[in-house]
């Protein structure tokens, strides 16, 4: 019969047994464990099952700590885990010397702490000391120096026991080994000789712990791994103590003194849940909760954080931010809108875009999904290069007892749809009462994945209202209505996983594979039904039941080829094993960094800050980070109308935006240009000039891709000059080269690509200049940037640029004999740029006829550009206008008509070289004969307008940038977005309204805020610096905050440079006093 | 389905009837007449406009046609133009009866001139589009009665420099990056935006700049249009009603104008 001793200590044990079950019964955002001892038993066991349970709780965004004595080689080899996204997954290695941070691509270090010199003497005199006297008293220990901050005695050196013996066990054991050498204190002795040893040595501070098989003396410990978690993800990330869990299993008495995970115990996180899985002989301190159960409890505590999560997920539907900053809301349905619809909402993700079409589809949808970089030739007359678009993969259809669920059948009740910019998904909730009087309630969640960009995905649920149905939903895959180069495609049925998969060839190109499957989301009452033809999904539910599928889309693609389907079946198995709540959570993770790169936040418009939003958010999606065989096409990921091409929309417009905050990116768009210089070359020598002429509209290939004549309207055929006469893009290439060089500082891209980059542009427009008699040099024949006047002489924007790029190729090529005079050389010998050339270089860039008058400050647009006929301004307005069209062609030719900046854009890109003077005069003659006839021209026009103070006519101009693909009259977005906009904004906002510029290898800043907004928040990337920006308007002047870490960087203000060292600073500027910088 | 010719006179109203004839051959109407009797006007007779199936009603004509285009499956009403004035010759009105049907967006109106090219075959139809929503109720009424192969539909949009307002408009582009994509795009939207088709006849889509009128006239002119369709807002006094008015002078062809609006979202998916 049991005692009430006995009774009294099981009453004791499941009261703590209760009071552990209790604190574990909430879902933690952090979970912090300690690696040997708790997650694994030993060194080598088997890791699988902690890792499968640690990225699938990355992946439902719980943040992972792991600690350990051991280093990175040790840790990330056994544990091996690759969460599908950086930023969850955490080590704190080195008894909390290291931390690191692991992503797909493995482990990245963060921060590492170091000894001194004389505290490692001070460590391996102790240590050896130690070693020096237990081998005298016979006992062999091994001494291991490789680690860092720490000396390390194995008391059992030839153990040959269980590799899984518990602390216990091994404690006995070096017990009796002391005891028979004479320590008759056993382990708790040797930790005392330890201690004297290292007090003798010179390094008092260091800890002496033992895990009873090693003595360590360390000069850093798990507490100061702690003080690391607490740090980067309590503290960090905005989190409360309580939100943390922190497992161990050694917290109790261990010989002379507390177990190594007492060290976790610290004071920043006495609130948060500490549990030990261990043995603990002699008990555990508080707050510490035993569970005991060694490696398998710990993983069923891993395993029920993971259920508490999923079944969440099983039975909730994914929602949009509340926040209205970050919803792009369209109400209703409106059929004559429903293509630009499609535009704004289109889903993408630098390899994929999705456009926004209504999954059931309509005679009036028009879904495609387009894919990166994949070209095939077009038919019809004149054939050029097109894209190879993919099928649509979102098609779904919905049947209710047999009836199709479409907008025509019935009565729309509600409609909406939302894309929220914040992650880059689409949502739609639509409710529609049926012509049988029924109605049913349909949501859909769509995105194309940031963080794995073969992959796409889509939730829907349909629920009957008000009525018990079989619901059914069909997918399909369609055919795109995109048009483009398809030579043939074949759509099969796909066995494992069951779905369906095609094949797309492009004539003459590439192609893709699209495997696609839908499946039961997980808890939907619904069921694959095999006897099916298609791909169906569906049930008998009860009224109010939801019927949910989740789609899962892989597209796999190849430039030259059609890939295998079996490439697409794993792509899709991959996704099919992350499952849709997991790669939602990825994908929100990843848009969660970008933002955090990249986000410009304005107080007191929220039509502006919507617009700009809008812009980053789609200049983000269609950006591929890594793949430098692809750029940003015209109009993005979202409309075919100008066939995925490239043109200097993307150096000049876009560029800019990712230089400075995704400069990484910005490299990679910069490298396609590289890989297409041969391309470049060629069109130079067959128009019989040398060096690189880079491609008015750029594909695959690097030729040219403008198509030589198009028919007009009534058939005849018109002859399309841009191809053969538009060559700034050559100087434009240039100009992005040196602007990414000088904002970021990456001499290693000068060295590898940009110089060959300038040299060969540079020496384009030597050759491109004819000489007259009196030695200046011209370029004749050409189209500016204003297109209205074609075959001119001498543009200006053109002309200075060429001599710009000459002089800043020759400049790379005197930095790089200085910084790499090997690759100098081989650049000279390559190029068979020989002295002489580079003489004539230094002459023709003397002699570029410029058309500057420093009387007047103006630049004359071309030659002959002033004898040209005046138009009544009046004629000119509303703009922005098509004044080719309304005028005629025949007027605008010969009049002073200018379809969009070409003077004002020179003053623009080389705002650091043309004084405010200029820019003045210059502005003041050409923007009221500017009709804005131009995607491109409104952006820039509010940059100047802002730097030059005129900020009532700079807001003006940057509500006309927005309007023109979200205005409600203008119909612009129905076959993409314009991408010069996007960044036209972004620029006018950073570079005109903020006043951020650069100057040389400063950032010069006069902000001109709009009366509207109150406040602007940004982050910049320059020179390696991180910067956080914010903006205050006060009064008559701005308060402006910068944060600055990583490198210091230097503002010039007045004038005058100040150099920022990393911390925080503020600038204040009154009525239009001088700066007055403070470091706080 | 019923095309009701608004019969006054046998001899003026002849042109009205061949006219009406053509159109409702085209359209896969039954053609029928009706006459309001008015004092001291003789009634005229079926044989005199070709067998037309007519009938003689007593009333305000203005009531009776819209009692009968509401009680009965009509689809359209065809009146001829007077000229009020012996002294202002070129004068061309629409009628009291006329006007009120259209004020009422009853039911759409064909209008034939004397002197008018005489329709008696529909293969060409112009339908002048600004680009809105509410005024491409022409285009539908076009698509809906009359699209079939071998039929010509000129989509016809004259840029004046003005932008409708409305939230869904399609003017002529006013940006245009590069043009060789803009305008097919534009095209191309334009066409999915105003008109559904399925029926295989062929739109062409013109884009014009001048004065509506003038343009409009011109072109029904040189391309031998037969029919103009045209969107009424409900007043000749400003916007496309000023346009009208000056086509009942000048324009080569009759007119069909149809009462704008919207139409139900869900009937264009």
């Amino acid at each position: 019969m049991a005692s009430a001793g006995d009774r009294v200590e099981e009453r004791g044990e499941k009261a703590r047994a209760r009071e552990l079950e209790r604190a574990l019964e909430r879902e933690f955002s952090v979970v912090c464990f300690a690696w040997d001892g708790t997650a694994v038993a030993h060194r080598g066991a088997d890791a699988a099952a902690v890792r499968s349970r640690v990225e699938r709780l990355t992946a439902l965004g719980v943040d992972i700590a792991v600690i350990s004595s051991a280093g990175v080689r040790e840790v990330d080899h056994h544990l091996g885990a690759r969460p599908g996204v950086e930023g969850r997954l955490f080590l704190f290695l080195s008894r909390g010397s290291e931390t690191y941070v692991v992503g797909p691509a493995g482990p990245r270090l963060l921060e590492r702490w170091r000894a001194t010199a004389s505290e490692y003497e001070g460590l391996d005199e102790a240590a050896e000391a130690l070693c020096r006297r237990l081998a005298s008293a016979g006992l062999q220990v091994d001494l291991v120096r490789d680690r860092l901050n720490r000396r390390s005695l194995d008391l059992l050196p030839d153990w040959a026991g269980p590799p899984g013996a518990s602390a216990l066990e091994l404690r006995r054991e070096v017990d009796a080994r002391l005891n028979a050498a004479g320590f008759p204190g056993g382990l708790e002795e040797g930790i005392r000789l330890a201690r004297d040893l290292v007090r003798e040595a010179g390094v008092a501070h260091a800890a002496v712990t033992s895990d009873a098989r090693h003595i360590d003396l360390g000069l850093t410990g798990k507490a100061d791994a702690m003080h690391a978690v607490a740090r980067v993800l309590v503290a960090g990330r905005g989190r409360a103590p309580e939100d943390v869990l922190v497992v161990g299993d050694s917290f109790g008495p261990v010989a002379d003194g507390q177990g190594t995970d007492s060290a976790m115990l610290i004071p920043e996180l006495q609130r948060s849940v500490f549990v030990s899985v261990g043995q603990e002989p002699a008990g555990v301190p508080s707050p510490v909760l035993h569970g005991g159960g060694g490696p398998v409890r710990f993983l069923d505590i891993l395993h029920d954080q993971l259920a508490m999560r999923e079944i969440v997920a099983q039975t909730s539907f994914p929602e949009p931010t509340d926040d209205p900053g970050w919803r792009f809301e369209v109400k209703g349905f409106d059929p004559f809108r429903e293509r630009e619809v499609e535009t704004w909402l289109t889903v993408a993700n630098g390899e994929t875009g999705t456009r926004g079409a209504l999954e059931e589809g309509s005679a009036i949808s028009t879904p495609a999904t387009f894919v990166a970089g994949v070209y095939g030739d077009g038919t019809g007359d004149p054939a050029f290069r097109q894209p190879v678009p993919a099928p649509d993969w979102t098609g779904l259809r919905l049947m209710a007892d047999g009836s199709l669920v479409t907008l025509a059948n019935g009565e729309i009740v509600d409609h909406e749809r939302v894309l929220d910019l914040r992650h880059g998904v689409v949502y739609r909730t639509w409710r529609q009462r049926l012509r049988n009087g029924r109605t049913i309630r349909v949501r859909t969640a769509r995105f194309a994945s940031l963080a794995d960009r073969e992959l796409m995905a889509a939730r829907a649920e349909a629920v009957p209202e008000d009525f018990g149905a079989r619901i059914v939903w069909q997918s399909a895959i369609g055919v795109t209505h995109a048009g483009g180069s398809i030579k043939e495609t074949e759509i099969d049925i796909l066995e494992d996983p069951p779905g369906l998969i095609a094949r797309t060839r492009g004539r003459n190109g590439g192609g893709h594979v699209l495997a696609v499957t839908t499946s039961p989301a997980p808890g939907s009452p619904v069921a694959r039904m095999p006897q099916q033809a298609r791909d169906v999904i569906g049930g008998r539910l009860e009224q109010g039941d939801p019927a949910t599928v989740d789609r899962l889309a892989a597209i796999v693609s190849a430039r030259t080829r059609v890939p295998s389907p079996e490439v697409a079946r794993h792509a899709l198995e991959r996704a099919r094993d992350t499952g849709f709540d997991a790669l939602l959570e990825r994908h929100r993770a990843a848009w969660d960094a970008a933002w955090a790169a990249a986000d410009l936040r304005v107080d007191g418009d929220p039509e502006d800050q919507h617009a700009l939003r809008f812009a980053i958010y789609h200049m983000i999606s269609t950006a591929h980070p890594e793949k430098d065989t692809v750029s940003i096409g015209a109009r993005g990921l979202g409309g075919m109308s100008y066939f995925l091409h490239v043109f200097w929309d993307t150096e000049i417009f876009v560029l800019p935006f990712f230089i400075y905050t995704q400069p990484e990116t910005a490299l990679t768009m910069l490298t396609y240009r590289y890989r297409n210089l041969p391309g470049a070359r060629e069109k130079a020598a067959r128009m019989g000039f040398r060096g690189a002429l880079y491609p008015w509209e750029s594909a695959d290939k690097g030729v040219e891709t403008t198509p030589p004549y198009v028919y007009g309207p009534d058939g005849e055929q018109v002859p399309i000059l841009s191809g053969l006469m538009e060559h700034h893009i050559s100087a434009d290439v240039a100009w992005a080269v040196w602007e990414y060089w000088k904002a970021t500082g990456d001499d290693a891209f000068m060295v590898d690509k940009g110089a060959e980059m300038l040299l060969e542009t540079a020496r384009f427009w030597v050759s491109r200049a004819a000489e007259d008699e009196e030695g200046r040099y011209h370029v004749r024949v050409v189209v500016g940037p204003d297109e209205y006047h074609e075959g001119v002489d001498d543009n200006a924007y053109t002309n200075v640029l060429a001599r710009w790029n000459i002089k800043r190729a020759l400049e790379a090529l005197a930095w790089l004999d200085d910084h790499d005079r090997a690759r100098a050389r081989e650049l000279r010998k390559r190029l068979k740029l020989a002295g002489r050339e580079l003489a004539r270089w230094r002459r023709v860039m003397e002699g570029y006829v410029t058309g500057f008058d420093p009387e007047t400050l103006l630049f004359e647009q071309f030659a002959g550009f002033y004898d040209m006929a005046d138009v009544p301004l009046e004629r000119l307005r509303p703009r922005p206008m098509a004044a080719d069209l309304l005028l005629g062609r025949d007027v605008t030719l010969v009049s002073k008509v200018v379809k969009q900046a070409d003077v004002v854009m020179l003053c623009h890109v080389l705002a650091d070289e043309i004084d405010e003077a200029t820019t003045r005069a210059n502005y003041d003659y050409y923007e009221p004969i500017t009709s804005h006839g131009s995607s491109l021209s409104p952006g820039i026009h509010a940059a100047v307008a802002a730097r030059l103070h005129d900020v009532a006519e700079a807001t003006s101009y940057f509500k006309m940038a927005a309007a023109i693909d979200l205005g409600d009259n203008m119909g612009n977005a129905a076959a993409g977005l314009h991408m010069a906009t996007m960044g036209g904004l972004w620029q006018a906002a950073v570079m005109g309204f903020c006043g951020i510029m650069r100057r040389g290898e400063a950032l010069r800043l006069d902000p001109q805020l709009p009366a509207a907004w109150s406040r602007v928040r940004l982050p910049l990337r320059f020179r390696g610096a991180q910067l956080h920006l914010d903006l205050r308007r006060h009064g008559d002047g701005v308060d402006v905050g910068i944060t600055v870490a990583e490198e210091p960087v230097t503002f010039r203000l007045d004038g005058v440079d100040h150099e920022l060292t990393p911390g925080a600073h503020r600038l204040r500027r009154r009525d239009g006093g001088p700066w007055r910088v403070e470091a706080l | 389905m019923t095309l009701l010719v608004a019969v006054a006179d046998a001899g003026a109203d002849r042109a009205v009837v061949r006219a009406a004839r053509a159109l409702a051959a085209a359209a896969g109407w039954e053609v029928r007449g009706v006459h309001v009797r008015e004092p001291d006007v003789p009634e005229p007779a079926s044989a005199d406009l070709g067998e037309l199936d007519l009938i003689t009603v007593d009333g305000e004509p203005v009531e009776v046609l819209s009692a009968l285009v509401r009680r009965t499956t009509v689809d359209a009403v065809a009146f001829g133009l007077s000229c009020p004035s012996a002294s202002s010759p070129g004068t061309w009105v629409l009628g009291h009866v006329a006007e009120a049907l259209l004020d009422n967006h009853v039911a759409p109106v064909l209008l034939v001139r004397p002197g008018m090219r005489t329709l008696t075959r529909l293969r060409r139809l112009v339908v002048p589009l600004e680009g809105s929503p509410s005024s491409s109720a022409a285009m539908r009424a076009a698509d809906e009665a009359f699209c079939a192969r071998g039929r010509e539909i000129l989509m016809l949009h004259v840029v004046t420099g003005d932008v409708p307002d409305e939230a869904g408009s399609l003017p002529a582009p006013r940006i245009m990056d590069q043009e060789h994509y803009e305008w097919p795009a534009w095209q191309d939207e334009f066409t999915l935006r105003f008109s559904q088709c399925p029926k295989g006849g062929r739109h062409r889509i013109a884009v014009r700049v001048g004065d509506p009128a003038t343009v409009i006239a011109e072109e029904a002119d040189t391309g031998a249009a037969d029919l103009i369709v045209l969107s009424w807002s409900g007043s000749f006094e400003s916007g496309h009603g000023a346009v009208i008015k000056e086509l009942l002078v000048t324009a080569p062809c009759p007119l069909l104008l149809v009462p704008s609006g919207l139409p139900d979202a869900a009937s264009l998916t």
